[in-house]
C-alpha cells in the first residue's frame, strides 16, 4: 500500500516536471545573452551574465501593442457574446418555442464545423467592407465562442430550481421580470464561467486573426509571436522573452479563475 | 409601449434567441453556404478572369478602357519615332477609329466601369472589335519603322481578350480533383496518423493522471490548477516553445533525443518527415493530456464511493474494481472527451502552422494546412473551399460515429 502511494507521487511529480520544464527552460533562456543561447553554454541553467536586453527589444517588436489588441478584441467579444448567449441559453433552457431542437442542432453543428470553411467567405466579405486590419474581427469571433457559451449556460440555467420561477409566476410577475430579477442573479456564477471561457477562446484564436488582421499594427498576440520566427535566423532570446510576456496574462487568468474554468470545461462533459 | 411589452412577454422565447440567431446566421450559416458556392467554381482571387463567381459571360469594362488608354498612349509614343508620313497617317486614323469603337461599345453597354454581364450579341461585337484592334496593330507594325514598343503594345492589347470573362462554373470538378489529388491523400494520411496517435496517447496518459488525482493524494488541488496551464496558453505560443526545445543547434529536447539515440543527430528532429511528425504529436500530447485528465477526473468524481466499498467487501481487488466499476461508469465521460478531442485533432492547424509550417518539404501538411495554403497562398478559393468541405464531411462522420456509440450507451443504462 505504501509503495503504490510512493509510485503515485513519483508519477505525479514526473507529470508536473514534464508540464513545467518547457516553461522553465524558456524562462531562463529569456535572460541569457544571445551568445550564451548558442554553442557550448546553451545547456547552462543559470547565466552568469543575465540580461534584460531581450525584454527591452520587445518594445520595438510590437509585442506590447499586440497584447493591447488581443485585450481589446477579447474583452469586447466576451461582453457581447456573453449577453447574447445568456439570453439565448435561458430561452433554450426554460421557455417553450417551436424549433428549439433545430436551434440546438444548429448551435452544436456549427461548433463542430472546421473553421477553415468560413474563413474564405468572411475574408472576402471583410475585404469588400474595408474591415481588414480593424477591430471588426470581433464579430466573426462569435462563430467560435457563441456555441460554447450557449452550451455552458444552458447547463447552468437548467440547474436553477424551477420552483423559484413558479413562485414568481404565482405572484404575478412577468416573464421578463422573472428573468431579470430572479434568474439572472442566480445564474451569475455560470455567466461568469462562460465569460472566462469565451475570453480565453478569443485570446488564443489564431486562424481568423492571421487572415483578417495581417497588418502588424493590428496583430493579436498569438499572431505577432508567430511572426517572431524570422525567415533565416531566429533570435531565440527575443522569442523566449516574448513567450514569457504573452504567457503571463494567461497565467494570471488561470490562477485567479481556476474554479470557473474547471467548471466551464467540465460542464456538459459529465453526465450528472 | 404597453403593446410592445406584451408582445415581448408573449413571445419571449423567440425574442431572446433572435440576437444570437442573427450572429449564427451571419458568421456561420451564410459563410458555409458561400463556401459551398465557391466550391463549384474555378474561383481564384489573383486571376483577372476568375476573381469572381460567374455563371454567364461578363465583360471587365474597367480593364478594357484602361487597355485602350495604354494602347493609345503607346501609339502616341511611336508617333515620335516613326519616319514615313504614310505610317504617321495610318497610326492617326487607327487611333481615331479605335476611340470611336471604344465609345460605341461603352454606349452599347451603358457604362464605363466595373464588371458587367453581357449578352451574346454584345459579346459578338466585343470579339469583332478586339479582332479589329489586333489586325490594325499588325498592319501598323508590318511597316519598316524604328518602332520602340512593339512587344509591349501587343502584350498590353491582349488584355482586351482578358477583359472578356467566361463563366467559371465547373460543377463537381473541384471535388473530383480533391479525390485525385495525391497531396490530399498524403495530407489525409498525416492528419489521421496525428489524430489517432495523439488522441490515444492523451487518453491513456490522461486517464492515468486522472485516476491518481482521484485517490487521496496531497496537493491534489494544486495539481489540478497547474494542469490548466498548458491547456490555457495559446497554441501558437506552445508551438513556439516547442520549436525552441526542438531546434537542431541548441534545443534541449533535440539534444536529449540525440543522447538517447532516438535520432542520429539533433538536427534530424525537425528536418526529417518522421521526426517532425513525432515532434508535433509530442507537443500536442504535452498541451492536451492535462485537459483530458481534468475532463476524466470530473467524470471519476461523480462515481459513488460506496460502489467501491461494496466491491471491496465482496473481495474484489483494485484491478477488478477498475474494470468492473470505474471503466463502465466512466465510459460516457471518456466518449465525450474523445469526441471533442478527435474533432479538434482532425482540424489541427495552429500547432503545425507555427511549429513546422507543414515542412520539411510539405511532409507534415495536415488537411487544414493544405486548404489554408490553397486559399491564402495561391488564392484558389474554389479548390480550397472544396477541401474544407471535404474535411467537414469527415468531421461530421466522426461526430456521427461517436454520437451513435454514445446513444447506445445511454439507452443501455
Amino acid at each position: 500500500m505504501k509503495d503504490t502511494k510512493k509510485l503515485f507521487y513519483i508519477i505525479v511529480g514526473l507529470y508536473l516536471l514534464i508540464i513545467f520544464f518547457p516553461f522553465f527552460w524558456v524562462f531562463i533562456t529569456s535572460f541569457k545573452p544571445e551568445s550564451e543561447i548558442w554553442g557550448s553554454e546553451a545547456l547552462k541553467v543559470i547565466s552568469s551574465n543575465a540580461t534584460l536586453d531581450h525584454y527591452k527589444a520587445l518594445f520595438k517588436a510590437n509585442i506590447f501593442n499586440s497584447l493591447k489588441n488581443s485585450f481589446i478584441i477579447a474583452s469586447f467579444t466576451t461582453v457581447y457574446v456573453t449577453v447574447l448567449a445568456s439570453l439565448c441559453a435561458y430561452s433554450i433552457a426554460r421557455l417553450k418555442f417551436w424549433g428549439k431542437r433545430l436551434l440546438l442542432a444548429a448551435v452544436l453543428g456549427t461548433s463542430m464545423f472546421p473553421q477553415m470553411i468560413v474563413v474564405g467567405p468572411i475574408y472576402r466579405a471583410f475585404v469588400g467592407l474595408g474591415w481588414i486590419n480593424s477591430y471588426w474581427i470581433t464579430l466573426p469571433y462569435s462563430m467560435i465562442t457563441l456555441p460554447v457559451a450557449i452550451y455552458i449556460l444552458v447547463t447552468h440555467f437548467t440547474k436553477i430550481p424551477k420552483e423559484l420561477e413558479e413562485s414568481g409566476m404565482i405572484d404575478g410577475a412577468s416573464k421578463i421580470r422573472i428573468f431579470g430579477e430572479i434568474i439572472l442573479p442566480l445564474a451569475l456564477p455560470g455567466i461568469f464561467t462562460s465569460a472566462i471561457i469565451t475570453f480565453i477562446g478569443v485570446w488564443n484564436e489564431f486562424l481568423l486573426a492571421l487572415t483578417l488582421n495581417p497588418n502588424s499594427s493590428y496583430h493579436t498576440a498569438t499572431v505577432a509571436i508567430s511572426f517572431l520566427r524570422g525567415q533565416f535566423t531566429i533570435f531565440w532570446g527575443q522569442v523566449t522573452a516574448a513567450t514569457v510576456v504573452v504567457t503571463i496574462p494567461t497565467l494570471i487568468i488561470v490562477l485567479v479563475f481556476q474554479k470557473q474554468i474547471i467548471s466551464g470545461l467540465t460542464s456538459g462533459a459529465v453526465k450528472e | 409601449m404597453k403593446k410592445l411589452f406584451n408582445f415581448i412577454e408573449d413571445k419571449l422565447g423567440y425574442v431572446l434567441i433572435i440576437p444570437a440567431l442573427i450572429f449564427i446566421f451571419a458568421f456561420s450559416i451564410i459563410p458555409i453556404a458561400e463556401s459551398l458556392k465557391y466550391s463549384f467554381f474555378d474561383f481564384q482571387l489573383n486571376s483577372q478572369q476568375k476573381s469572381g463567381i460567374y455563371f454567364t459571360e461578363h465583360y471587365n469594362v474597367t480593364l478594357a478602357t484602361e487597355t485602350f488608354e495604354y494602347v493609345d498612349y503607346y501609339l502616341d509614343t511611336e508617333l515620335e519615332v516613326v519616319e514615313k508620313s504614310k505610317t504617321v497617317e495610318q497610326i492617326k486614323t487607327f487611333r481615331t477609329e479605335m476611340i470611336s469603337k471604344e465609345e460605341e461599345v461603352l454606349n452599347l453597354l451603358e457604362t464605363n466601369e466595373g464588371i458587367i454581364q453581357v449578352s451574346d450579341s454584345d459579346l459578338e461585337f466585343i470579339h469583332q472589335m478586339n479582332k479589329w484592334v489586333y489586325d490594325g496593330l499588325e498592319k501598323i507594325y508590318s511597316n519598316d519603322e524604328p518602332f520602340v514598343l512593339e512587344e509591349d503594345i501587343f502584350l498590353v492589347a491582349s488584355e482586351l481578350d482578358t477583359s472578356i470573362i467566361v463563366p467559371n462554373f465547373i460543377g463537381f470538378d473541384n471535388f473530383k480533383h480533391v479525390f485525385l489529388d495525391l497531396r490530399v491523400r498524403y495530407a489525409l494520411l498525416i492528419t489521421l496518423i496525428f489524430t489517432v496517435a495523439s488522441v490515444s496517447l492523451e487518453l491513456v496518459l490522461g486517464l492515468m493522471v486522472a485516476l491518481i488525482m482521484n485517490t487521496a493524494i496531497k496537493g491534489r488541488g494544486m495539481v489540478r490548477t497547474l494542469s490548466l496551464i498548458p491547456w490555457a496558453i495559446p497554441t501558437s505560443v506552445a508551438a513556439l516553445i516547442w520549436a525552441y526545445l526542438y531546434n537542431g543547434s541548441n534545443g534541449i529536447v533535440a539534444l536529449l533525443f540525440e543522447k538517447m539515440h532516438f535520432i542520429g543527430a539533433s538536427t534530424d528532429l525537425m528536418l526529417t518527415a518522421n521526426g517532425a511528425l513525432i515532434s508535433i504529436i509530442i507537443a500536442d500530447v504535452w498541451k492536451t493530456t492535462p485537459y483530458m485528465a481534468l475532463l476524466l477526473l470530473a467524470g471519476l468524481q461523480i462515481i459513488p464511493r460506496n460502489l467501491y466499498e461494496a466491491s471491496a467487501i465482496d473481495g474484489a481487488g483494485k484491478i477488478k474494481s477498475f474494470f468492473k466499476i470505474t471503466l463502465p461508469l466512466l465510459k460516457p465521460s471518456i466518449l465525450v472527451a474523445l469526441l471533442f478531442r478527435t474533432l479538434d485533432a482532425f482540424r489541427i492547424f495552429d500547432l503545425i502552422y507555427v511549429l513546422t509550417g507543414g515542412g520539411p518539404g510539405g511532409k507534415t501538411e495536415s488537411i487544414s494546412i493544405y486548404a489554408y495554403k490553397m486559399m491564402f497562398a495561391q488564392t484558389r478559393f474554389g479548390y480550397g473551399s472544396a477541401l474544407a468541405l471535404g474535411m467537414a464531411v469527415v468531421v461530421a462522420l466522426i461526430a456521427y460515429f461517436y454520437i451513435k456509440v454514445l446513444e447506445v450507451e445511454l439507452i443501455s443504462d
